[in-house]
């Protein structure tokens, strides 16, 4: 059933699933996140066998600082990326960005298949381990999620994260109100990047190959599932979309060749029998206090 | 006299072959009511959307306190102190009424990004004092009660309210308002009546507002520009609005008793 390997792979579900719902947040469809995490995976399995000053050891060891320094350089650079390419896309609208970020992807993965140091089709093996096993990458995992999550907590109550809301909810209103749509949109497309890049430098590691593969169109609509099915309402919606989505075809394994029909079957049922995904607003509401969107801290004291 | 707040100069905009606005001009005083009708398509809202930076002019100039400001995106304008509501009313309506206000609340105080996420003293300061101004709008129209409603529950004077009430949070010196009476009954209109006097004399505002019903505008504004095909064919206080044989021809004729009509 569940062992450890399939726990972090679930835990990198949630996080490309938040970085699929951070520009969603603000009302950008953007299915870029696989060409970041592409971009942050092949820059950790670059870095980590190529440059020895890093410290990986003759038997595939390899110290976990120089593991989070690749999280940061990897998120760095997806977020790098982000800024020079968001500030062209980010003018296109709905479909359009998401067939420019599609676009994106295929660039992305054209390139690290092409180019002379990222090793063609086969890509980048032997990946050194910073753990002994899968459990070893469950900490950094929880960790990264929890930081994701809890900055996607904080934005709800915060101006940065309602100016999300408000272009989702009305992106000319917007405007009028002196919201700097333009930069709200960026930055939460940066955001996206950043942790998407960071997914992949752990991912790098987790799955001790890496090549073009990884982030590719496929990755795009998988992710944007995770979203759909999850809900994007609250950043716990794709999280449990993520979670979920990346547990099924293992746990399905056992019914053999059906569970691929299965899983399209769930996927193609989810949005129709719930149709703002799994968690929404409501239901959190119902489940006792949680407050979705964590706005108005005390507004109780403030009331009149 | 000071200078004007506002000032449209030879204001155009075409759309391919029809010139929705042609060569507007006319001053806004600061602390005025002023008033802007005209039938159906006479360019009114074109008009506003040129002064509040949503459409380019497609020539002409638009001054605000002498400096000019054509051709600025709307954010920027807003933060200069122009705020504007939507004739087909434009909410956020997934979010509380609330959070409608807090939202735009967004600068004043200001708080870092960082002081946000680790909620710091001055973030919480800060959003104590965004939430008192917002209650206090809520409160000055009548809206506290709805709080917590969601914005697109409302009914449809309440929505026309708290549509004031967001452009009010961003603090401006000039509100555009593009027809805030549509759709309300005659009680509801008297009350917005009074209602924008009272606001104008308690957050120093000088008011621009579009409007169909011709008395209510006539009660209201201290003087009134009149459209008609995207010319300015009168301007001047209601009375001599009122007998300006154009202003008859083109759109009182029927509504003012003793006009002519063709």
């Amino acid at each position: 059933m569940i062992d450890n390997g399939l726990l972090v792979q679930m835990l990198l579900g949630a996080l490309l699933g938040l970085s699929v719902y951070l520009p969603l947040a603000a009302g950008q469809l953007s299915l870029a996140t696989p060409a970041f995490y592409a971009v942050g995976g092949t820059l950790a399995a670059l870095l980590s066998t190529r440059w020895s000053g890093l410290g990986a050891t003759a038997d595939g060891g390899f110290p976990v600082p120089s593991l989070l320094l690749e999280l940061v350089l990897g998120g760095l650079l997806a977020g790098l990326l982000a800024l020079l390419v968001g500030r062209l896309v980010l003018r296109l609208q709905g479909i359009y960005l998401a067939i420019a970020t599609i676009a994106l992807v295929e660039i992305v993965r054209v390139a690290i298949l092409n180019l002379p140091f990222t090793g063609g089709a086969v890509g980048i093996f032997a990946i050194p381990q910073p753990f002994h096993d899968a459990s070893g990458y469950l900490l950094p995992a929880l960790a990264l999620l929890a930081l994701a999550g809890w900055i996607c907590q904080r934005l709800e109550g915060m101006p940065l994260g309602r100016a999300m809301a408000a272009i989702r909810g009305d992106e000319l209103a917007a405007r009028c109100l002196g919201i700097d749509t333009t930069r709200v949109k960026l930055t939460a497309f940066v955001l996206s990047a950043v942790l998407a890049g960071s997914t992949g430098a752990l991912a790098a590691h987790f799955l001790n190959t890496w090549n073009a593969r990884q982030g590719s169109f496929d990755a795009s609509i998988t992710t944007l599932a995770f979203v759909v099915l999850g809900g994007s309402r609250t950043w716990l919606g794709p999280v449990m979309g993520g979670l979920l989505l990346t547990a099924l075809p293992e746990l399905l394994r056992p019914v053999g060749n059906v569970r691929l029909v299965l899983f399209g079957l769930v996927i193609l049922l989810g949005p129709v029998l719930a149709p703002q995904g799994l968690i929404t607003p409501a239901l959190l509401e119902r489940l006792g206090g949680w407050n979705p969107r964590g706005s108005a801290e005390g507004r109780q004291e403030a009331q009149p | 006299m000071s200078a004007p707040l506002l000032e449209v100069r030879d204001l155009s905009r075409r759309f391919g072959g029809l010139l929705a606005v042609d060569r507007v001009s006319f001053v806004v005083q600061p602390g005025e009511i002023f008033g802007l009708i005209g039938p159906n398509g006479a360019g009114k809202t074109t008009l506003f959307n040129l002064i509040s930076g949503v459409t380019p002019p497609s020539s002409g100039a638009v001054l605000w306190r002498g400096e000019p400001i054509t051709g600025q995106p709307p954010h920027r304008l807003n933060r200069l102190g122009l705020a504007r509501t939507f004739q087909n009313l434009r909410l956020f309506d997934g979010l509380s009424v609330l959070e409608n206000l807090l939202v735009t609340l967004q600068r004043q105080p200001r708080s870092s990004a960082l002081a946000g996420l680790l909620g710091t003293a001055q973030h919480r300061r800060a959003e104590r004092q965004r939430l008192d101004t917002a209650w206090q709008l809520l409160e000055e129209l009548g809206l506290s009660a709805l709080a917590e409603r969601q914005a697109g529950t409302l009914a449809y004077g309440d929505r026309r309210r708290l549509e004031m009430a967001r452009a009010l949070a961003t603090g401006p010196s000039l509100l555009l308002l593009d027809e805030p009476a549509a759709g309300l009954n005659p009680s509801e209109k008297d009350q917005l009546c009074q209602l924008i006097g009272d606001l104008r004399q308690r957050h120093q505002l000088t008011v621009m507002v579009i409007e169909h019903h011709v008395p209510l505008l006539m009660r209201l504004c201290d003087r009134m520009a009149v459209l008609d095909f995207g010319v300015r064919i009168a301007l001047g206080t209601p009375d001599t609005v009122r007998q300006d044989p154009k202003v008859i021809e083109a759109y009182l004729g029927s509504g003012s008793g003793g006009g002519n009509t063709p």
